[in-house]
């Protein structure tokens, strides 16, 4: 149900810094992520790395610096617009519109990508076909790994180019963190282009084709090869 | 008793009218809207106007002033309140009774500030077992609940009632799926001011028509919402039942502390539930 892509520069950060009042959170972040990578930001609480995906994904804007997604410069495109043009962002809070059902939350997402429904839930329960039984229900009674799916599930509908997804595993049971595992490889397995914030290091360590540090808002360090992206006692002393 | 019951449903399906528009503003966008006092009196003063036109054709002219209210609303929202989203609660506070005040005193300038009276429109009673009742404040009470069917039906299956419920929860959450937040805040900005002109034409013929009958009818409705839970389109149903009950009770034994008692009850809910803003 996803679209394989080629490789090739999809977005492309230069130099931002992002302010909350007078507090300058981000320093002159740049990064860069190519068509089909999946890149991981990892860091300690603090760092940065939520501020940087809700910058990337246009709900926050850069006092400086540039953002260029698929070739064009996203400063002043709202996160409406930048989700038009297949930006996806699933945020940390893992929060789904509760008062509404799961079929009625994945009906927004068809909705707005101008998509059929059948098409919609055919995409979201793809990753997971349990959710096909939660249909009905309420959003609000998912437990907190059906939720984090069913984000996920909304945000592949459309057939979106990039993801931005923060924290997926947090605050969940090892046996959910292994089904949000699957889900990430199998979008992995059809090449999407992702930028995931994960503490969970063996996550890390089992997907990411790239990872960025972040500390105290700037990216510290990128790591390209496998073996360092496997040391993860030497990951764990970022977090 | 059962007088002052009716009564105080009356009161009570006047305030819901008013208080939708004021719950969704606050619940979906976080703008406290005083210029909602304008877009219910001025659908009043056009009632008055139109009644005048239409004579004896209630239905039409106040369907008229409803009607007519939608493009200001529209201007309103477009010119103004749209430059306040995101601004902080003062801001919007500060700009929104400017709006109110200047359009008091454009009611003032164009329909003068001596009050109008209308009459009961239907002008029957319905007599029950001894009781007689007015029956137009009982199909008031009906075209409530009609209207509150209609809104729960509105809000569950038509794609727009979904994105407004969806976005008085999580606008981001909106946003970030590509939906244009601010378009679907136009058209339920439209619609609050649409019923609140509604409250306005249904409820001159049984009260006062003045130019500042929209500020004192907006702090209980403010009320209303407070109770009900912002943006709680079922809390502000119930809580408009409520209070408009409370009043009328309040008024049948103290006349005096009807409006006070409405107070008194959003200062004890807000002891034990304080607004998260």
């Amino acid at each position: 149900m996803l679209l394989g892509k080629g490789r090739g520069k999809l977005l492309d950060v230069k130099e931002i810094d992002v302010t909350y009042g007078r507090a300058k959170v981000l320093h002159d972040v740049s990064l860069q992520l190519n068509q089909g990578e999946v890149v991981f930001i990892v860091g300690r609480n603090g760092a940065g790395k939520t501020t940087l995906l809700k910058t990337i994904s246009g709900l926050m804007k850069p006092s400086k610096g540039s953002i260029v997604y698929n070739g064009e410069d996203t400063r002043g495109l709202s996160s409406a617009k930048l989700a038009q043009k297949g930006v996806r962002y699933v945020a940390q809070d893992k929060k789904v519109f509760s008062h509404l059902t799961v079929r009625d939350n994945i009906e927004l997402a068809a909705y707005a990508a101008g998509e059929e429904m059948s098409t919609a839930i055919q995409r979201t329960t793809s990753i997971y076909p349990k959710l096909n039984d939660l249909m009905d229900n309420k959003a609000g009674g998912l437990s907190g790994g059906e939720r984090e799916i069913l984000l996920i599930g909304r945000a592949l509908v459309g057939n979106p180019r990039l993801f931005l997804i923060d924290e997926p595993t947090e605050g969940l049971a090892a046996i959910v963190i292994e089904d949000i595992f699957r889900i990430l490889s199998q979008m992995k397995g059809h090449n999407v282009s992702a930028f995931i914030v994960e503490q969970n290091l063996s996550i890390v360590n089992r997907l990411a084709d790239r990872v960025y540090i972040m500390k105290e808002g700037k990216i510290i360090r990128e790591i390209s090869e496998k073996p360092e992206m496997a040391d993860t006692k030497d990951l764990e002393s970022y977090l | 008793m059962i007088h002052t019951i009716v009564y105080g449903f009356t009161i009570g399906a006047i305030l819901y009218f008013i208080a939708i528009g004021l719950s969704l503003t606050f619940g979906m966008m976080r703008v406290i809207n005083f210029a909602h006092t304008l877009t219910y009196t001025l659908g009043v003063y056009m009632l008055v106007s139109l009644g005048a036109l239409f004579k004896g054709y209630f239905v039409i002219a106040a369907m008229i002033a409803v009607v007519v209210v939608i493009p200001i609303s529209y201007l309103i929202e477009r010119c103004i309140i749209r430059r306040l989203y995101g601004e902080s609660l003062d801001h919007t506070f500060i700009a929104t009774f400017a709006i109110a005040l200047i359009g008091v005193d454009t009611i003032k300038w164009i329909w003068g500030v001596l009050p109008y009276p209308l009459s009961d429109p239907i002008g029957e009673y319905l007599t029950i077992g001894g009781l007689t009742l007015p029956i137009y404040r009982i199909v008031i009470v009906m075209i409530a609940i009609l209207l509150f069917i209609g809104l729960e039906f509105f809000f569950r299956k038509s794609i727009v009632g979904k994105i407004v419920v969806a976005a008085l929860e999580d606008r981001d959450g909106v946003g970030c799926l590509g939906i244009d937040v601010d378009h679907y805040f136009s058209i339920v900005f439209m619609m609050g001011s649409a019923l609140a002109a509604l409250g306005g034409v249904l409820y001159a013929p049984i009260s006062s028509v003045h130019p500042y009958m929209g500020l004192s009818i907006l702090l209980l409705c403010f009320a209303v919402v407070i109770v009900g839970g912002m943006g709680n389109l079922r809390g502000t149903f119930v809580s408009a039942l409520a209070l408009g009950m409370i009043m009328a009770v309040t008024a049948r034994y103290w006349s005096q502390g009807a409006e006070t008692m409405v107070f008194i009850v959003m200062a004890i809910v807000l002891i034990f539930r304080p607004i998260d803003i």
